[in-house]
Formats: structure tokens, sequence, C-alpha cells
């Protein structure tokens, strides 16, 4: 039987691959069906059974029922103050200037504070906001306005107090190189719905990338194809997308057409069913050179978008990012990771003062990230899209005094043991605020929340079963949590 | 193997939870209601012999060993190694009793009814057909076997068959092993399709027409293979499979991603498989070369295997954290790509499946533990290589030494000009007062500050040489035991001019006995911002001393030895071994954390594979030999696994990474063995002539057409009915087109190269290294030249299923998608290089456009093309040459001229050098 199907797929598929291909239906055929041809007689001995090499993207289904479509992670790399930002600390202000106490350094480890620092209050005003009464700055006074859509994390901790290695943590599950990243586990695990955009997409804003590189959109021991695509806002949306200069879209319809008839009559040569995937392979190829730069233009959107997010299309911006980041969601992209680099507020420079440069980069967020929340809402996506804001850790509640000696501006440290993140939309329960540090903001004293947690929270949205979405690789099974990780609960309700 | 898959999948879900469920096995009530069963298969004792390997170890695989195994012994009991599994549990009961499965506990647990009692706990019981091989199997005497992959190779028989197809003994196992599963061996390939495949195989793109020709006009197929062995090419080809497994790449990893200076590690490899070094001795210089007796430069530089490993520059990272990270990944690489084994769980826990006890990992990772390198910014300890004048110096300097001190002193000398070691890195100071480390990497001194730097064999040594900055005047002093101990030297330092680099002196030292603290102590009457450094440090060097003397001779040589140690000369991070009063000890790590340091350990091997050989050094060396031993199941088997799948596409075990329990069944085990054996032996670990020997083979040799029946009854080939018909390498795919466009540069070795690559790619924060496009000529240099970047590496690379390098990978995935077509299609290197083989074809056709096409297609694919794909081109041709006519700014953007023929034929070639027969090695 299942010999009379294969061959009754092949045959069709021979027939539908001949000639004309573009001109014929367009649709229909392509990669999917292909794949699901191709995995019906597989001997295949790969023991991860989600890949399969023909088809890697093929669109598979989760464990159980997602209450999440699409994630759009926000990470501002660097770190973002909490304290500046959304834990409010009277407290820590009544000891502004002071001797950090002892009890705070003993046995503990800092990336640059040195000696005894000082302890340094928050630069912001807090107020309380919406129905739900959440406590956010004055430097966020867009955000504040949807303040009711959001459920915060106060109490996240890791154990990583380096950028890259923190990085790492929060987006592979592990601080060292090489484990596949969240977008790629997603990515194996679901598949692509769209075949004419890279399934799983970075955006990076604020001139460099992420201190962990590529890795942290890296597929490690994944096959690559799962890894991550960077868009760019300048030069190509996508590496190569473009057709060279002097190759129009007719030349290069022929040019495909031709290369597709050629392969078809090596098909009948060799009989290498690997060959059909080339040809399907081409043909996806031909369409994504369509839809990607349609899509990846934010120039058509209308005037009152631009206004709601302050894009200014043709420049390198977050908030032209965040635009991009709707636009990927409403086709179909499953994963998009947006970077901001510029957050790491030490104090040694004017741009990393918590009470300058940080007020500005909230400003360069604030408004795109509101409307992105208020614009998924008024197209009916915000329910199915999770949006998860953070950065790799916290900021101490003391001020940085790098190699003991005070820091030219107001800054703070590394710090792994506390900070918030939020998430809205994609079936989170909205307005609450879970978890608490001690009066200082030093520490969490309930409610903490690991990095793997995070990422189980984010799977259990997206329909996944952290524990069971696995890839075999060094004789282990690996998982995106490592061997941690557990739902916060108290947020999907 | 899906069943597996997902038994696999549970089993690591529980494995790595240990929490919650734990449940005793208690071993009480006895029932009887099954006794008849286990009577009744006692009764088939005379029956087929039961394998352990074959029958036994996957049920225990699949249902046991993730409770009583490596990780877990719930019960106490576990099944993992033979004594365990034949001794008692907690309820004093023994599981197995060779001989008597009726007395054998572990059969009984297996046929309760209770099902609190019953095992696999709270799963579904085994089937009959299981619980019965295991109770035959114990019947039987309960024969344990190691795993086949852990037992040494033996020599094969070679299978009695005969066919006119077979050409060689490869063939005799592989003819042999189709038959069994009903397949026929294929004709022999075409002439065309053969002499490309043998060339993408040894060289790496298609050969010269003259090299060709020896076998498509003179038949002569083993002259060309030797021929093609014997290219200088051949090397490149080969080393590119090995940087995967080494981790290679020219910059050193993590935040900051820095350049490093490795590049003639890369060579080393080139030259060593062009010379066809035997592979033991390619492993040992790798793994050892700076403990072989009076080691050359080249020695040294293969220890830059294991230098390969990252190195953190990040601001406030703990060096000692990422130094272990470097050790770990050398205990992982050499297990994973030397001996196809997955070792990294055992960091952890004894390894679930395999028999590697936890501390067992340790003592092999005190193999290197003991190597000088600390996670510097300069990467320490180097290799510095002086140029030829400077080499003449330090041999004249030798010579003289050998006249004035001892071999021993001589030895010390040198090679402390060569490799600065063994010196004491200033990160490793602690105790600071107005100090601190500068970037979390060297020490800096701020006004009336001291550090200390623990446990300094000062013994005999005279002089202290070391290596600093200084930012203003002041008293630099060193002090013993304590700030205010006995001053052992002063420095006093009067700055003339800003020089912002960093300096080295000499200082005399007061007499000190033994292994001391020592603290650094500096002031300065100028300094007045308290906040400022006044001087910073790299490392410290105690030393007996240049020879003392007063004649004007020893004035001289004490130049030349300045001079060259002065001398600003290239280095490459090598491994050096800690001197005595240097050596780490080695700790288990409870759980896999470095920070929790359980008993300590010495090196040594794991017990399940044989001991280090008699009369060996316990140190890397001794490691060397141990796996370069005849006896050394895993060594031989895994290279020669991964010779088999460079050239057929998929190994004999297809888990390159694992031959362990848990890894792919090999698809013809007595073939890899067979193999393996010969490769030990009667090639003499000749590289060259395995692939000779596979390339020799009918088997090789066939053609890789695929039949309805052979697609339906082997689908990927395992049983190799058919020749290899996969995808090119991303290496493979910029060489051949480099190479067929008439462009490839042959320059061969030196520093990576920047061929064309979009902007914006190379974004790493606090690293202002740039891109910088290499010159003309230098763009057409093969892939493995290319400068190679760990956290940003070569985009079509990476499209063509690249690795990263972060760590080792000892084999790659090919995948299929879009983004690799769009490369091809659109990436400028490619464009360019159509137009390359446009001109080329265009010339050998003197200048006739649709013959040019003909040209490009052969030149392509080594085939001459058909009617019909040529109607196909000519087409193509004659429609893209309407549009160009009618567009001179396209026709000038894409051919740089006016003529629209031309830019019909670039596109004509771009387009062929899409074609699946040109990317794929058939």
């Amino acid at each position: 039987m299942e010999k009379m199907i294969r061959e009754a797929f092949l045959r069709h598929l021979e027939k539908d691959t001949r000639r004309n291909f573009l001109k014929g239906s367009f649709l229909g055929l392509g990669g999917l069906a292909l794949g699901s041809m191709m995995s019906c007689n597989n001997d295949k001995k790969t023991i991860n059974s989600l890949f399969d090499p023909q088809n890697p993207l093929a669109p598979k289904s989760p464990h159980f029922a997602p209450k999440a479509k699409s994630v759009i992670y926000l990470h501002m790399a660097g770190a973002p103050s909490q304290l500046e930002l959304f834990d409010y600390k009277p407290e820590l202000a009544k000891l502004d200037g002071q001797d950090c106490p002892q009890s705070f350094l003993e046995g503990k480890k800092f990336a640059f504070i040195r000696g005894v620092p000082k302890m340094l209050a928050s630069q912001a005003v807090f107020k309380q906001h919406g129905q739900s009464g959440a406590l956010i700055s004055n430097y966020l006074p867009h955000l504040s306005t949807v303040a009711d859509d959001l459920s915060f994390l106060k109490a996240v901790t890791t154990d990583q107090f380096n950028h890259a290695p923190a990085q790492l943590l929060m987006q592979t599950g592990s601080a060292r190189l090489g484990r596949p990243s969240m977008g790629s586990w997603v990515t194996y695990g679901l598949g692509s719905e769209n075949n004419n955009l890279p399934a799983f997409v970075v955006l990076t804003s604020g001139g460099n990338n992420p201190d962990a590189g590529k890795s942290v959109w890296g597929s490690g021991f994944l096959p690559s194809v799962y890894q991550g695509v960077q868009c760019r806002s300048e030069g190509d949306p996508v590496l190569f997308i473009k057709d060279p200069d002097g190759i129009s879209r007719d030349i290069r319809k022929a040019s495909i057409e031709a290369i597709n008839e050629i392969n078809q009559n090596e098909y009948k040569a060799y009989g290498d069913p690997e060959i059909l995937s080339r040809i399907s392979q081409y043909e996806m190829a031909y369409k994504m050179q369509i839809s990607a730069p349609e899509v990846m233009d934010i120039k058509s959107e209308p005037a009152y978008i631009h206004e709601m997010y302050g894009t200014k299309p043709g420049q390198a911006s977050f908030a032209n990012n965040v635009l991009l980041a709707r636009k990927l969601v409403e086709n179909g992209v499953r994963f998009i990771q947006l970077y901001d680099w510029g957050w790491d507020t030490h104090g040694t420079s004017e741009d990393g003062a918590i009470d300058i440069g940080l007020i500005n980069k909230c400003r360069s967020v604030d408004k795109a990230i509101t409307a992105l929340i208020l614009d998924l809402k008024q197209r009916g996506l915000f329910d199915e899209t999770l949006i998860v804001w953070g950065g790799e850790f916290g900021r101490t509640p003391m001020a940085e005094n790098r190699e003991g000696k005070p820091n030219a501006f107001k800054g703070r440290d590394h710090h792994a043991e506390a900070f918030t993140m939020w998430m809205a939309g994609g079936g989170i329960k909205p307005g609450i605020s879970y978890g608490e540090t001690d009066e200082l903001g030093y520490s969490a004293i309930s409610g903490k929340v690991s990095p793997h947690d995070i990422q189980a929270t984010i799977m259990n949205q997206l329909g996944f079963d952290h524990e069971k979405l696995t890839f075999d690789f060094q004789g282990r099974s690996f998982r995106l949590t490592d061997v941690e990780g557990k739902v916060v609960k108290e947020l999907v309700g | 193997m899906e069943i597996c898959f997902f038994s696999k999948l549970k089993s690591s879900y529980i494995v790595h939870r240990f929490s919650t469920l734990y449940k005793n096995m208690r071993f009480a009530k006895f029932i009887l209601v099954f006794l008849s069963f286990v009577a009744v298969s006692s009764c088939s004792f005379f029956q087929e012999k039961i394998d352990f390997n074959a029958q036994v170890k996957p049920i225990i695989n699949k249902n046991c060993i993730a409770c009583h195994g490596g990780v877990k012994k719930q019960g106490g009991y576990s099944l993992l190694f033979k004594e365990e599994a034949f001794s008692k549990g907690k309820s004093g009961k023994v599981g197995i009793v060779p001989g008597d499965a009726s007395a054998s506990e572990f059969i009984r647990r297996l046929t309760l009814g209770d099902p609190d009692e019953r095992m696999p706990h709270e799963k579904d019981p085994l089937s009959s057909e299981e619980i019965e091989i295991l109770t035959k199997w114990i019947d039987q005497g309960a024969e344990w076997q190691e795993h086949w992959a852990y037992i040494p190779v033996k020599k094969q028989d070679i299978p009695e068959v005969s066919n006119d197809w077979i050409k060689n003994d490869i063939d005799r196992f592989v003819f042999e092993n189709a038959e069994k599963h009903n397949l026929k061996p294929s004709e022999r390939a075409s002439n065309e399709d053969l002499v490309r495949r043998a060339a993408l195989d040894i060289i790496g793109f298609p050969a010269e027409e003259k090299t060709r020709n020896v076998f498509l006009q003179k038949g002569k197929y083993e002259t060309y293979i030797d021929s093609l062995l014997s290219s200088p090419s051949y090397g490149e080809k080969w080393t590119s499979m090995w940087l995967d497994m080494a981790r290679y790449a020219d910059t050193k990893g993590y935040e900051r991603d820095g350049k490093r200076n490795i590049w003639r590690y890369r060579d080393w490899l080139i030259k060593a498989f062009n010379e066809d070094m035997p592979y033991d001795k390619f492993l040992t210089e790798q793994l050892a070369g700076d403990l072989l007796p009076n080691p050359s430069e080249n020695q040294y530089i293969a220890t830059a295997f294991h230098r390969n490993t990252m190195t953190n520059d990040e601001g406030g990272t703990d060096n000692e954290e990422f130094r272990t990270a470097a050790v770990l990944d050398r205990v992982n690489t050499t297990w994973e790509t030397l001996m196809g084994t997955s070792f990294s769980c055992v960091q952890c826990h004894s390894h679930p499946y395999d028999p590697f006890r936890h501390d067992e990992y340790y003592k092999f990772l005190a193999f290197f533990n003991n190597s000088r390198d600390e996670d510097t910014n300069a990467e320490y300890p180097v290799w510095r290589h002086f140029d030829e004048k400077q080499k003449a110096e330090l041999t004249n300097l030798s010579s003289w030494f050998s006249k004035t001190v001892s071999e021993k002193e001589k030895k010390e000398l040198i090679s402390f000009l060569q490799t600065l070691q063994p010196s004491h890195n200033s990160l490793k100071c602690d105790d600071f007062v107005n100090a601190e480390l500068n970037d979390t990497k060297w020490l800096a001194m701020r006004n009336h500050s001291s550090a200390r730097l623990k446990s300094v064999n000062l013994e005999g040594k005279k002089k202290l040489i070391m290596q600093y900055k200084d930012f203003a005047n002041g008293a630099f002093e060193i002090r013993l035991d304590n700030p205010k101990g006995k001053v052992l030297t002063r420095l006093n330092i009067f700055k003339k001019e800003e020089n912002k680099g960093w300096k080295t002196i000499e200082l005399a030292l007061e007499n000190a006995q033994g292994v001391r603290d020592i603290y650094f102590v500096y002031s300065s009457s100028v300094l007045d911002n308290p906040n400022a450094n006044g001087i910073m440090f790299d490392w410290f060097y105690f030393t007996e001393g240049f020879p003392a003397g007063k004649t004007p001779e020893f004035a001289q040589q004490k130049q030349k030895f300045w001079n060259l140690l002065n001398a600003s000369v290239e280095n490459t991070p090598i491994m050096y071994e800690n001197p005595e009063g240097f050596n780490r000890k080695t700790h288990v790590f409870e759980r896999g954390s470095w920070l929790s340091e359980g008993k300590e350990v010495v090196a040594g091997v794991p017990a399940s594979l044989g001991k280090l050989p008699s009369n060996v050094p316990n140190n890397r060396l001794g490691l060397a030999m141990w796996m370069t031993s005849k006896n050394n199941p895993l060594v031989a088997r895994t290279m020669v696994n991964r010779v088999w799948e460079q050239l057929f596409g998929m190994g004999l075990v297809e888990t390159l990474e694992d031959l362990g329990s848990q890894g792919a069944t090999p698809t013809n085990k007595e073939l890899l063995d067979h193999l393996s054996y010969k490769f030990m032996t009667e090639y003499k670990w000749s590289v060259k002539t395995l692939i000779k020997e596979i390339m020799l083979s009918a088997t090789y040799q066939q053609s890789s057409k695929v039949t309805p029946d052979g697609l339906e009854k082997d689908p990927s080939n395992r049983y190799l009915a058919r020749g290899p018909r996969v995808r090119l390498s991303a290496e493979q795919i910029r060489d051949q087109a480099l190479a067929i466009s008439g462009v490839l540069n042959p320059e061969m070795y030196g520093s990576p190269v920047m061929p064309y690559q979009p902007e914006g790619i190379w974004s790493s924060p606090y690293n202002g290294e740039k891109w910088v496009k290499s010159d003309k000529s230098r763009q057409y240099r093969r892939a493995i030249y290319t400068f190679w970047k760990r956290t940003s590496p070569y985009p079509s690379m990476i499209s063509f299923d690249g690795v990263g390098r972060e760590v080792c990978v000892s084999r790659r995935i090919r995948t299929n998608t879009p983004l690799q077509a769009l490369v091809t299609l659109n990436d400028s290197v490619y464009v360019d290089i159509s137009a390359k083989l446009a001109q080329k074809a265009l010339n050998v056709s003197k200048k006739n456009y649709l013959e040019s096409i003909k040209t490009a297609y052969m030149l392509a694919s080594g085939k001459k093309i058909t009617k019909e794909n040529f109607i196909i081109l000519s087409t193509l041709y004659q429609k893209t040459l309407n549009i160009y006519r009618k567009d001179k700014q396209k026709t000038k953007a894409l051919s740089g001229g006016e003529n629209p023929e031309m830019a019909a034929l670039i596109l004509v070639s771009n387009t062929i050098l899409n074609l699946d027969e040109v990317i794929t090695k058939s």
C-alpha cells in the first residue's frame, strides 16, 4: 500500500515538475507535498524523527493546542536597569550614596564592582498605571498607557553575569556556545507555514550585533536550516534575495525554468528523488525572491502607522524593526527576534549613564513597542502573538566602581540575582505582576523565575511540552531547557 | 528505529529529572504465578545461542538502563557493568545468576503481576519474546559482551564470494552484504561521472584536462587516482574535513571574538596530509607534539589542534572558568572526533549507556589539565616564529650556551625565547589593595597599591624577567610573604616619553628559598589621581638568569638574547605542559559543575578500554600512544568510518560521532573492521593508501543511477548497491566554481583571505576589526583559506551547512533550503564566476556563442551536453539575448560591457552553475 501511494505521488510529482512549472499552477506543489512524499518511504536511520532532510521546514503540529502562533521576542542587549524602569524601590532612595551593606558583597562576584561600592537611588519617577496599578517609571510614558496588557516577571534570576554567556543562556538554554537557539527549536518543532519567507527571522538595531554574536540565533547542533535568518535594514533584506544587476525578473524566471527542465532530464537519467527536491528548492527560492522584499518593505504602510510607531522608512532603527515584525507575523513567520544594542549602562560614559543614555534608549523603543501592542490588537493578532521583553540580566542597586574607583557617570554593574521582564499577548494573563525582590531590589524573595522557566513558558504558549521537544546529539537527547525549566503557571492561567 | 527514538526521548526525560520519581525497588513478595513460564523457557536451553550485543543489550538499553544504569541506580541495582548486573540490589537478591534464570531476580521482576513490583516500573511490560530472549541468555550462561566498538579490531576473514563485478576485497564484503538485502550491485559509472567523482573526492574540484585525459583517453584509472593523490590540492581538500573536527577558526570566539593567529596549524595539516604522514604520527603530534623528545617547530604547531578552543576576552569574565571550559572541550573533542564516542555526558554522571564512569571523565581530563594556557588575552603559551636571520642568531646563541651553561639551563633559556614559558600570568594575582585586574586581564596597580602572586618557586632564582607597561614615575617592589616582607627586587621608573606598549625588563632578585607567596607593591610621588593606574603587568618569569660573565662576549651574547626576546614576531598558540611547580590538581566536578569540586583524581583512561601501554609517561604523550596502539578499539575505526563518509556521503556507521551503543548500527561492521585492521597494519596508517584502496573498489566505481527497485529496498543507499550521489560541501561548491571558470588561484598556505562578502556582516561589539576585501587574485583562493570568524562565519559557507566551529562538529548534516539556491543564483561571488566561466567558454570556443554554451556545460558538469539540454539552454540564450539587445543598461550591468551576446552567455553560465548535476557529486 505504502509503495502504491509513493509511486502515485512520484508520478504526480514528475508530471507537475515537468517544464513550465512557473507558468502553470504556482502553488500546490512545492516543498510541502514533496516532503510528505519523501518521508513516507524514508527508512532514515536518523533518530531525530522531526527532522526530514528532504523537507526540513514542512509544517508540523506541536504537542497540544497552542495559545500563541507567533513570538516576537524583544531583547534589549546589554541589560536594561530594572531599577529605573519597573522595580520601584523607595527604600533604596534612602540609602543613596551610602556604603553597600557587607551582606550584599560577601561571597559575591561582580563583573566590575570591586571593594565596597555605594548604593544608588533610582533616577526615575515611578507611578502606578491602569486598572492593574502596574508600576512603570517616567522613562516609558507610552508603555505606561498599555500597562494593563502587560504581565511582569519581577524576580527573574540568572546565573551568568557577563553579557555573552547570559545572552546565550537566555536564548539557547546554555551559557556556552553550541546549543540551538529558542527560535531554532521552535522552527525545528513547527516547521514553517510560509514557504516564501524565512521561518525564523532576526532583526538587529543599535549598531551592533548582540555580544554573543550570531550564536544567539544559531542552530547549534540542529541542522543549520533551522538557524535564524538575519534580515537587514540596509542592502538586501535577506542575503542574496535580490536578483543581480542586469538580471530582471523575467530573465530570472526563464533561467530557473531552464534549470528545472534540465534537472528534470537529470531525474529521468538518475532516478534520484533528491533531484526533485532540488527542483522544488529552486521554485521556492524564486517565490521567496518575490514575497520577501515585498513583506519586508515598510514603505507601503500608511502614514498613520508610521506616526504610531515613530518609523522612518530607510533608516536603521528599532522602531522600523518592530513594524517589520508585525508584518512578518501577519505573513505567518513564527519566531521573530529583535535585538537592540546599547542597554549596558555602567556609567563609564554619557551614553551608558542611567540618567542620560538610558533615557535616550527608552525613548527609542517606548513608542514603537506600545504601537506594536495596539496595532496587533486592532488587527486581532494580539491574542495569538506572544511578545516577550527583557535583557540578559539586571543591574545592581549599587553604583558601579570599576576597579574600585567611582565611575565618571551614574551607572550600575551587571546583576544576575534579580531583574524584570514582561510578556504580553499570546494567551498570557494580562495585568499580572509576578515575583518580588527585597526592599532594595537586590535579590528575589518570591516568585523566582529562571531563563529556563521563561523558555518553558514560551514553548508552552506555542503548544510544546518543553521536556518533550528533543534532539539527539552526542549520545544524549538535548532540549532547549537542558534539565530544568518550569512553566510559569501564574502567567499562563 | 522510531520506537527507539521515543524510548530514548522518554528515558532522557527521566534521566534528567533527578528528584521526583525515586521509588525503592522492594524485592519482597515472592509470587509463584510465573514460575511455570520460567520452567518452559528453561526447556529451550539447547536452542540457538543468544547474542548479547545484538539481542540482549538493545532490550536493556531501551527498557531498563534509564533507571538502572549510569545515571540512576534505582534499588541499588544497575545493568551497565557486568559486575553490577551480576550482583545484589538493595533487596539482597542477586539480579542475574548466570546459568539460572529462575534464580535471577532480574527475570522474576519482569514477570510479576503486581504493577508496583513489576518492571519496567510504571510502563508496559516487556513482550513475551523479549522476556524469552533474556531468560534464554541467562540460562545459556549470561555471557556478557562489550559493545563491538569497544573490543579491539581483529583481522577479518574475507567472504568467499566470487563475481565478475568484484575488483578487490572491499567488494567481497559489500557484495555479500548487498545479497543479504536482496540487492544487486550496479554496473560501473560512466567514465565522465567517475573522473569527476574521483577528483571531487580527492582534490575537491574537477581535475584539469591533462590529468583527466590519463583516464578518459588512456583509460588508466589507477594512474589517474595516483596523480590526484599526489596533487597538493589533495591536502587542502582533506584538511577542510579536519578543520570542523579541530573547531579551527581565525578568531577567539565569545563576545569580542577577536582575531587569532593560528593559520600555521591549518598549513601544518595540509602538509601532513600531502606528505601522507602516518595517521598515528599525525594524531600524536597534534595531541602531544610538545612532549616529544626535542620537539621541532612543526611539532609545536601541530599541538595548536587543542588550542583551537575558545578564549574569552569579554571584560568581567572569570579566566579560570573559561580555562576550564577549554579543557572540557579538549576532552570532548578528543573523544568525539578521534574516538567516535560521545563522552560529554560523562561530565555530569556516569555514561547512561556505555561503560564509562563519572570519575573516568576527570581522570581523562587530567591529561589536558596541565597545560600552561590560562585564558589570557595574548593566548599564551605561544610559539614565536623567528625569521631565518633570527633563527640563525638563535642557533648561534644556542651553541654558545652549550659552552657556558648546563644542558638543562640551555634548554630553558632557548625554550623561553621561543615560547616565553614557563611564566606566571599576572591575571593569577589576588589580594588586591588599590589594584585590580584591568578588564579582568592584566594586573593594574594604582598609587599605594599591592597585590599577591601565590606559590612562586624561588629556589635558585636569581632574575625576574617581566612584561609590563608604566604610566607614571614611581617605585615598584617585590616583597616576600607579605606586603611588608623582605624586598626581593625594586624598580624605579623614570618616564621620559609616552610609550604605551608592553616592555620587557630583567631585574635581579635577592636570595629566597622554596615556594613562596610574593607581593607586588607600587607607589608614586607624582601620581595625584588615586584612580589612575601607575603600572600594569602581563607576565613574570623567574629564572636562574642569563649566565654571568664580564667579558665582552657575554655582553654581546646577552644583547643577542634580548634582541630575540624583544623581537616583534608572529606567533601561534601551542600546548605547553606545566613544569614542576606549576602543576594543577584535577578534581571530579560534582554534577559537572566546575565550582563544586569532588575527589582528586590522577590521569588515566577508562578501565573498559584497557590501560596505557607499559613504559609510557602518564601524560598527553602516553595518552597519544594509548590512542594509537593497535589495541585501541576506536581510533582506527573512527578514521576509516570518516574517510568512508567523505567518499560515500554516509559512514559505515552513520553516526560518525558515536560508535557507542546509542550510535547507529553499522551497515557493514565486518567491512569497517577489515579496513580498520588493514589501516593499522598493512597500510601502516597511510590515509592515502586507504583512500586509494576504496577508490579502486568496484563498490566506489558503481553508477549512482537509482533504480525503482533499489529505491524501494534501500532508499538511502546503506548497502551500497549503487554509487554515491550527494550534494557537494560548502567548500567544494566554491572551489569547483573557481576551478571550472579558470580563476582558481592555486597559491597555498598563509594568512586567511577575505573574498567578497556583503556589507554589514561583521559587527561584533568592542571589536574594531573589519572585513577588508582581499586584493584581486586573492579573491579566488580556495574556500579553506577564507577567514573564519566564529560568531559571524562567511555567509555562503553557512548556507551550505558549514558549521560555526565553536565546538567540534564531526558530521555536517546536509540540508536543502531555498537560501542555498539564492547563494549560487545571486551572490556577487557567483555572478562574477559566471562571467569568468562565460569568458573562458568563449575563448575555448573561438568566440562562437552557441558553441560556448556547450563548452560551459562541459566545463561545469564534465559531460557533453545532450541535444535536449542544449535546446533548453540555447532557447534560454536566445530569449535573454533578445532582452539584452533591447536593454543596454541591463547588458552593461551584467557584463560590464555593451555586448548583449556576452550578457546572455553570462546568464546561461549562471544557469549552468546552478544545475543539480553541477552542485552534486554523481
